[in-house]
């Protein structure tokens, strides 16, 4: 389970056409977050987040943010914080937007975040959560490439936990693949990212099918 | 271009409309500056954070009234709303956040185990993994500091005080028989499954006035509230067979788990020294439902029936045949919980619990029925004024029915009562800064059987000294009424009271903590009665005394060694007792003086295995010895104990459990029995009591079926 690192990169283009102020900022925080300033971007989401009240994806990102920056943290307490406020913002953005399975999803990347700290104490509850999460997020969008690409990679590292061989799960990782290649790709600041993820682990898949 | 035209347009636009600038300084409580707070207008794209000097400064083009931001990580967020023209060079203090995981804590006298706790002793896992505890949710409790071994009889004897002295409490509510019930010298277990709670908190001493009638401690379990998933479990052991399933639907889940547990089969392979005329047999099944309402509100009802029997003669000095014993049990609890959130930052927690307690007891030529019909209903509710400031008060109404119907050869007689007691009780939680917290209380309680009214103060205080440091203390006052065992006979007593003085220092950094507890007790009002045993003829009176003092010393590491976690832990306990029979002040025979403990858990990952491993260690206990006259003045050998335990995951899905208790065989002594008269030589003989067996052995193959294919019983074990 502590293999499970998610390294989210996100792809945007700046564009030369005039900018909506909600588009200057996004792009800005995008931004600064690509430079790993990481406490600006979650704050400059923030802000974005008090004005645009009916779009989930500043807070979405706020969160999402606090929890890739709070893997590999040694301190329970500011682990502990940072998750906490990550929960908070991922819970008003799935307010907005109910049943997303994006943000589904990013639950399931906080848990991970506590399990990986240390997996003895959380991981008992919150592994069967995120197992939960997963198939109710498959249910809502089977054809969603991330949700395939997290639900895999968290079976892959339960069967590398037990000794498992994790080339079944290989097919899967193809089928996100092909499924990131077909996305269409048409709202902004979408996040669509992953598809590089994917292909990192097919690579692997291709070199070692079992651990053995 | 296109984009300095866009620049010059919005240039003109500020212009136009007139720019403000915002400026100012964020401080914590101490006045030190806080570099990279964000700091913004509400509802507009205008912000910034703060410099390495704590200062800030933005323009904006709002207008008006509008609402300042000022949110920092493990500081409350700031706000506040006033004309435009008031943002100026204003000083904004930020106060800590006191539910941060390094705010104080008060908790003086508690250990926590459960995902939510701030600093936990046991992990949820602890209550089923730890070698010896044979999957009884006490097991691993009783390697905590502050706890007796009293190996023959399985409950939880803390700081001195009996058995009958800790209360356990499912969801806020009362249960009333916890244990199954045993025969004389083997240790009872506990009734509820352990793989039922998230969390647990089990307080040693000094507890919040939300609860009562117990004089040293209370065990408080918090059931689960959803389930994740379907499954169906099969276990197979060598004490029995289990089938479990839970079913899930949108709102709601049920859970069914039975159990059918007899010993004849083990017995057979491994006679202990009670000659058995029917092994224990037992049959149970418990259901838990829950309702998640629209508004929040969570219904669980948790029911539970279980029925045990069995029927041994016992080795006695003073009967040469030996003692029978003979006990049919049927057991049934219901409890039911409701908890919602209200609207202005209140809740309502409110439950009944009930139990029926049927047993028939053969005790040679006698034949008694005892029959107990307890209830428990509670009305709680909660306001939460600020993270800093929270109240709670409640009041609930204990029931207790006991009948007992006893005939012999030469006597027969019946005997019963009601003893209903009325309690309320009010509580605040006060956090005067991260570092210092306090919680007060007050609880009344009126007996409704003793004709008296009781009132107890409880206080207890935490002061965070450094970063991983703090210091407590508790003071509190505590009320039971005598047990069933007197009240049979007499009712006009007092309630039992004790007084507890703690004062606790703990260190936690980094998965490792160190904790230091010293207590004083002082007991008053405690039962005495002149006869050797109890008796209805007997003389009560309520001018019992006694004390306790001691320390406990607890550290679990979870760092230093990879892939181990251990825990040590070392009570010193030093108590005195006038009560019940007793010639005189003296220390009671299951109290020891000094009691340790070590558990040790390692994940072997080549293996796909879980060692475990414990030694439990308690001085000698207090005997009479009528060759030398005086009155529990001599001690018995020390106690030792060295428990192994070992999890093999065949697969995800399967598991294989060994475990050995007393791997070793050391043989124990649980205490001494003495003839009634002497022998011909003028002196009394005496048998050494030991544990029925040495060892105790237990194979066990546990499968879950489900659609998740890594789930497994682990949890269970």
């Amino acid at each position: 389970m502590k293999s499970v690192v998610l390294i989210a990169t996100l792809i945007f283009t700046l564009s030369l056409t005039a900018q909506t102020p909600y588009e200057k900022g996004m792009n800005k925080a995008f931004s600064l977050w690509e430079q790993q300033k990481n406490t600006e971007a979650a704050q400059l989401f923030e802000r974005i987040a008090s004005v645009e009240k009916d779009n989930w994806l500043p807070s979405y990102y706020v969160g999402l943010i606090e929890i890739i920056s709070s893997f590999g943290l040694k301190d329970e307490a500011l682990l502990n914080t940072k998750l906490t406020r990550a929960k908070e913002f991922l819970d008003s953005a799935s307010a907005i937007s109910k049943d997303n399975p994006e943000i589904m999803i990013s639950y399931a990347l906080l848990n991970t975040a506590y399990i990986a700290f240390d997996g003895a104490k959380y991981g008992m509850t919150l592994s069967g959560e995120n197992v939960a999460i997963y198939q109710k997020a498959q249910a809502i969008a089977p054809n969603n490439p991330r949700v395939l690409l997290g639900k895999t990679e968290w079976d892959m590292g339960t069967a590398k936990f037990f000794g498992k061989s994790t080339a079944p799960y290989c097919e899967d990782i193809e089928r996100a693949i092909d499924l990131f290649e077909a996305e269409e790709q048409a709202i902004p600041y979408y996040p669509y990212s992953g598809i590089e993820r994917a292909k990192e682990i097919s690579n692997n898949c291709k070199k070692e099918t079992s651990p053995k | 271009m296109k984009t300095n035209l866009f620049l010059l347009l919005t240039f003109f636009c500020y212009n136009l409309f007139g720019q403000s600038t915002i400026s100012g300084k964020i401080i914590d409580q101490q006045g030190v500056p806080i570099i990279g707070a964000n700091v913004y207008l509400n509802g507009t794209y205008d912000g910034t954070a703060t410099t390495d000097d704590g200062t800030f400064s933005f323009e904006t083009t709002s207008t008006g009234i509008q609402t300042l931001i000022a949110s920092f990580i493990s500081f409350e967020t700031y706000s506040k709303t006033a004309e435009i023209g008031n943002f100026k060079n204003i000083t904004i203090k930020l106060k800590d956040d006191v539910n941060a995981l390094d705010a104080v804590t008060v908790n003086a006298g508690t250990f926590n185990a459960g995902d939510n706790a701030k600093v936990t002793a046991l992990k949820p896992l602890d209550i089923v993994t730890t070698a010896g505890a044979l999957g009884d949710f006490v097991g691993a409790l009783q390697t905590l500091p502050g706890t007796s071994n009293v190996a023959e009889d399985g409950r939880l004897f803390v700081r001195g005080g009996g058995a009958e002295e800790t209360q356990i409490f499912v969801d806020g509510m009362r249960v009333f028989t916890p244990y199954s019930p045993s025969a004389n010298n083997i240790p009872v277990r506990g009734r509820l499954s352990p793989f039922l709670f998230k969390g647990i908190a089990f307080s040693t001493g000094g507890y919040s006035a939300e609860y009562g009638q117990a004089l040293s401690s209370v065990l408080l379990l918090n059931s689960i509230d959803q389930p994740q998933e379907e499954k169906t479990e099969i276990s197979v052991m060598t004490v029995g067979l289990g089938l479990g399933n839970t079913q899930k639907w949108k709102k709601s889940s049920l859970s069914l788990n039975t159990s059918y547990i007899n010993l004849a089969p083990y017995q057979k392979l491994y006679p202990d020294n009670n000659e058995w005329h029917k092994p224990v047999e037992s049959i149970g099944g418990e259901a838990v439902y829950r309702y998640k309402f629209n508004n929040e509100g969570l219904l669980k009802v948790y029911g539970a029936y279980s029925s045990a029997d069995f029927d041994l003669t016992q080795e006695d000095i003073n009967v040469a045949d030996g003692v029978r014993f003979g006990l049919k049990n049927e057991n049934l609890y219901i409890n039911a919980s409701y908890q919602d959130f209200m609207k202005k930052d209140w809740s309502i927690h409110t439950g009944v619990s009930f139990a029926r307690d049927r047993s028939v007891i053969k005790l040679n030529e006698a034949n008694i029925t005892d029959i107990e019909n307890s209830a428990h209903l509670k009305l709680v509710f909660k306001k939460y004024f600020s993270s800093r400031y929270k109240l709670n008060f409640g009041a609930e109404y204990f029931l207790t029915n006991f009948k007992e119907d006893y005939q012999d050869s030469s006597f027969a007689n019946k005997f019963k009562f009601n003893n209903n007691i009325f309690s309320s009780f009010i509580e605040t939680d006060v956090f005067f800064s991260k570092k210092f917290a306090a919680k007060v209380g007050l609880r009344g309680e009126h007996s409704e059987l003793l004709q008296e009214f009781t009132l107890s103060p409880r206080l207890s205080l935490a002061y965070k000294a450094g970063e991983n440091s703090q210091f407590s203390l508790a003071y509190g006052e505590f009320f039971q009424n005598p047990t069933n065992q007197y009240l049979k006979f007499n009712s006009d007593f007092k309630a039992e009271n004790t007084t507890h003085y703690i004062a606790n220092y703990q260190y936690s950094k980094n998965k490792q903590i160190f904790r230091a507890e010293a207590y004083y007790k002082n007991y008053g009002n405690l039962v005495k009665y002149d006869t050797l045993f109890v008796l209805p003829t007997s003389t009560f009176n309520n001018t019992g005394s006694g004390f306790a003092k001691g320390l406990d010393i607890f550290w679990r590491d979870n760092k230093t060694i990879k892939n181990t976690e251990y825990w040590m832990s070392y009570s010193y306990l030093d108590t005195k007792r006038d009560y019940q029979n007793y010639l005189t002040s003296a220390t009671p025979d299951f109290a020891s003086k000094h009691n340790a403990s070590l558990v040790v858990k390692r994940w072997i990952e080549d293996w796909k295995s879980q060692l475990g491993l414990s030694y439990n260690y308690a001085s000698g206990r207090t005997y009479t010895d009528p060759n030398k006259g005086g009155f529990l003045t001599e001690q018995a050998k020390s106690f030792n104990s060295l428990n192994v335990n070992y999890a093999y995951l065949i697969s995800p899905q399967k598991i294989l459990y060994l475990s050995v208790s007393n791997v070793l065989g050391t043989k124990n002594v649980n205490g001494y029995q003495y003839a009634d008269q002497p022998n011909m030589d003028g002196v009394f003989n005496r048998r050494t009591i030991t544990p029925a067996a040495d060892r105790f052995f237990f194979i066990g193959f546990f499968w879950t079926i489900s659609d998740n294919k890594n789930d497994n019983q682990l949890d269970q074990l």
